[in-house]
């Protein structure tokens, strides 16, 4: 049973149920603001009690004898309305748009006001909140004057309140709502980046990401790892294809090799066999690194010294100054084919460019260094990182007249790194390349 | 060409036909008697109809497979065999040998290269040598030491793998046949030469001190290859087999 859900698995749902909160919530927060508003009288029903106010004084004070008028007035004054009765006019007639309005309000609220002498003076406040002092006078019948001052509120704080309120709320509910889809959002399309930015740096690893966050990105979650898993069969069916291939080759290099067997000339025969000799050795190093992610053997105890030994002396036995020094027994856990191989790449590279190999078997704390020097001319600091590369070769004179395809360094290294090792390259202060071999020490 | 001395019958199981031409060529030429077969089932009937004194035998082949091939020949015959194969592997190598081939020669193999090494297979089996090494997995133990001929492994006292080379191997083998006896340089290089056609340069002495200080773990290796002064060496630990 799959649990009720209410929230959206897609992005463009979890976007719209959040805008759809955002103004439920401002619409709630200004509907309370507006309650709250309608505490205070609107402008209408104020004046709209002004006018009363202003009829039922005329109504007294019209009865009472001139004599006690003035503190009947003063008597009908509440808070915030007075009521003066006096015999002369209090005030000029101001017949601007704001006193024309006023006096409609009035007459509308009160209709018996139409047609009377009413004398209106409204002066809106400049400053906030913009109320409005209203002096209304009215000519009682025997010619004296009742005057009504008072304050109208306007609403327009309110009003102002409530906007900027509701703005607010708004404001608030789309942050709350932005960051709610940000922070979903976000996350998986950042491990996605990382992801991207990591994939092809590594040993050819995988690269997967959690297949999580809005249905969308996971669903580019997905395909991302399955792009990735096309990629990974892509490479690994060329892979299969081009050491299929090298091998294949084996075979008629085999016949080219017997072949040159025949050849009566001497110098022709010893240049094919060379030539052969130069294709053989691209292939192997070819297989080597092609080869060198699944390599079947299992790592093992190896003596280090025994084996670096056995290369320097099938080296000095073909006459090429190669020579060994340091530690003669040195235990450490690797594939004993492999680090032969790199080993052996680093003397060949070393004889090779250098013109000699001086091999040192030394201990650096947990770490055992197999140091292989030459007296060559090194490699231009720049270029100590590159020569890792594959198929990256020095640009130089020297380069040409090499067998090979650039491969060496590139599987030591890779030979080191499946070991735990590392391979470090540094020129020496007194001329050629040192070169460092460094397994972690038993 | 009659009075020639019986030339050895080789059998070639291999499955390019060119090559197959090839070595046929090459080895009547060096004074063999060549077979040749292109896969199991003829390379059977040859070994019916002809006695066949090296098998060259390729591992891959169509259908079954030069490893099986090699099984089922060992199991009726001791006749030596040298496995071809495309894949230089060492892998490859040790599961031949282990399967008793006595020989394995990678691909592309020079003419020189692979008459050398029938030559010396030959020489050693019809020398009576072999007798001297015994087949399969007897491994044979000395002052903590393992040596494995089948998987041709060095063990040292803390187990560990110690890298010889072929001719390192051979000698000490040689010296582990006959423990605590008194060996003559000249007995050890006519060994060494059985297998290795390229040993003759070498000097005993040479491979001796090599040897010497790759079991130089324990500090016993002096005592372990003695010199005998004017004579030779003499390998004095006691040598138990398993």
């Amino acid at each position: 049973m799959k649990p009720l859900r209410l929230w959206p698995q897609r992005l463009v749902g979890q976007v719209t149920l959040v805008l759809m909160l955002a103004v439920a919530l401002e619409f709630i927060g200004s509907s309370i603001l507006f309650e709250n508003s309608r505490i205070y009288p609107n402008r209408d029903n104020q004046i709209r009690r002004a006018a009363e106010q202003l009829v039922t004084a005329e109504a007294l004070l019209d009865v009472s004898p001139p004599d006690i008028r003035p503190s009947h007035a003063e008597e009908m004054s509440s808070h915030g309305v007075s009521l003066h009765w006096s015999a002369l006019p209090p005030l000029i007639n101001h017949d601007r748009a704001t006193e024309q309005q006023m006096r409609e309000r009035f007459q509308d609220a009160e209709p018996t006001l139409r047609g009377r002498d009413l004398r209106f003076n409204a002066d809106i406040d400049r400053s906030l909140p913009r109320d409005t002092h209203l002096k209304v006078a009215l000519k009682l019948r025997d010619g004296t004057w009742v005057t009504l001052k008072t304050k109208i509120r306007a609403a327009s704080w309110a009003v102002l309140l409530s906007s900027a309120g509701s703005a607010f709320i708004l404001g608030l509910g789309v942050i709350a709502a932005a960051a709610l889809v940000l922070r979903n959002l976000s996350r998986p399309l950042r491990a996605l980046a990382e992801a991207a930015d990591k994939i092809g740096q590594g040993q050819g690893a995988q690269v997967r990401i959690a297949e999580s966050g809005a249905g969308d990105l996971k669903l580019v979650a997905k395909a991302f790892n399955a792009m990735q898993d096309r990629i990974a069969g892509l490479l690994k069916t060329r892979t299969e294809a081009l050491a299929a291939v090298s091998h294949d080759l084996r075979t008629p290099l085999a016949r080219l090799r017997l072949r040159a067997g025949f050849v009566q000339d001497t110098a022709a025969r010893e240049a094919l066999e060379n030539d052969v000799d130069e294709m053989a050795a691209m292939l192997n190093s070819l297989l080597a690194y092609l080869g060198g992610q699944e390599d079947p053997e299992p790592p093992r105890r190896i003596d280090l010294a025994a084996l670096a030994m056995t290369i320097v002396d099938d080296a000095a036995d073909a006459e090429r100054p190669a020579t060994f020094a340091g530690l003669e027994h040195v235990p450490v856990m690797a594939r004993h084919l492999s680090l032969k191989r790199a080993i052996n790449n680093l003397v060949e590279n070393a004889l090779h460019y250098g013109g000699n190999a001086a091999l040192t078997l030394s201990r650096e704390d947990r770490t055992i260094v197999l140091a292989v020097e030459d007296n060559g001319p090194g490699i231009p600091d720049d270029q100590l990182a590159q020569v890792l590369q594959p198929f990256h070769r020095l640009d130089d004179a020297r380069a040409r007249n090499t067998a090979g395809l650039g491969l060496g360094l590139t599987i030591v290294q890779q030979i080191l790194q499946r070991e735990g090792g590392s391979l470090v390259l540094k020129n020496r202060a007194q001329g050629g390349l040192r070169v460092e071999l460094r397994l972690p020490a038993l | 060409m009659a009075t020639a001395p019986v030339a050895p019958v080789v059998l070639i199981v291999e499955d390019d036909p060119a090559l197959r031409t090839l070595l046929m060529r090459l080895l009547r030429e060096e004074g063999f008697q060549p077979l040749s077969a292109a896969h199991g089932a003829e390379m059977a009937r040859m070994l019916e109809t002809n006695a066949v004194d090296l098998i060259l035998l390729d591992i891959m082949l169509p259908g079954s497979n030069g490893f099986d091939l090699c099984r089922s020949i060992r199991r009726e015959s001791d006749v030596p065999i040298v496995m071809l194969s495309a894949r230089d592997d060492e892998t490859d190598r040790l599961i031949g040998l282990e399967l008793g081939a006595d020989d394995y020669i990678g691909k592309p193999f020079s003419k020189k290269e692979l008459i050398a090494r029938i030559r010396a297979i030959l020489r050693r089996t019809q020398n009576g040598v072999q007798t001297a090494q015994p087949r399969g997995h007897q491994q044979m133990t000395f002052a903590g030491w393992t040596l494995d001929p089948g998987r041709r492994e060095l063990l040292s006292p803390d187990g560990a793998f110690v890298d010889l080379s072929g001719a390192e191997f051979d000698l000490l083998l040689a010296f582990l046949s006959s423990p605590q006896r008194v060996i003559g340089r000249e007995r050890l290089l006519e060994m060494s030469r059985a297998r290795f056609s390229d040993a003759s340069d070498r000097s005993i002495d040479v491979l001796v001190s090599r040897l010497r200080r790759k079991l130089a773990v324990t500090g016993q290796a002096e005592a372990l290859l003695r010199t005998v002064r004017g004579v030779g060496y003499i390998f004095t630990a006691a040598v138990e087999r398993r």
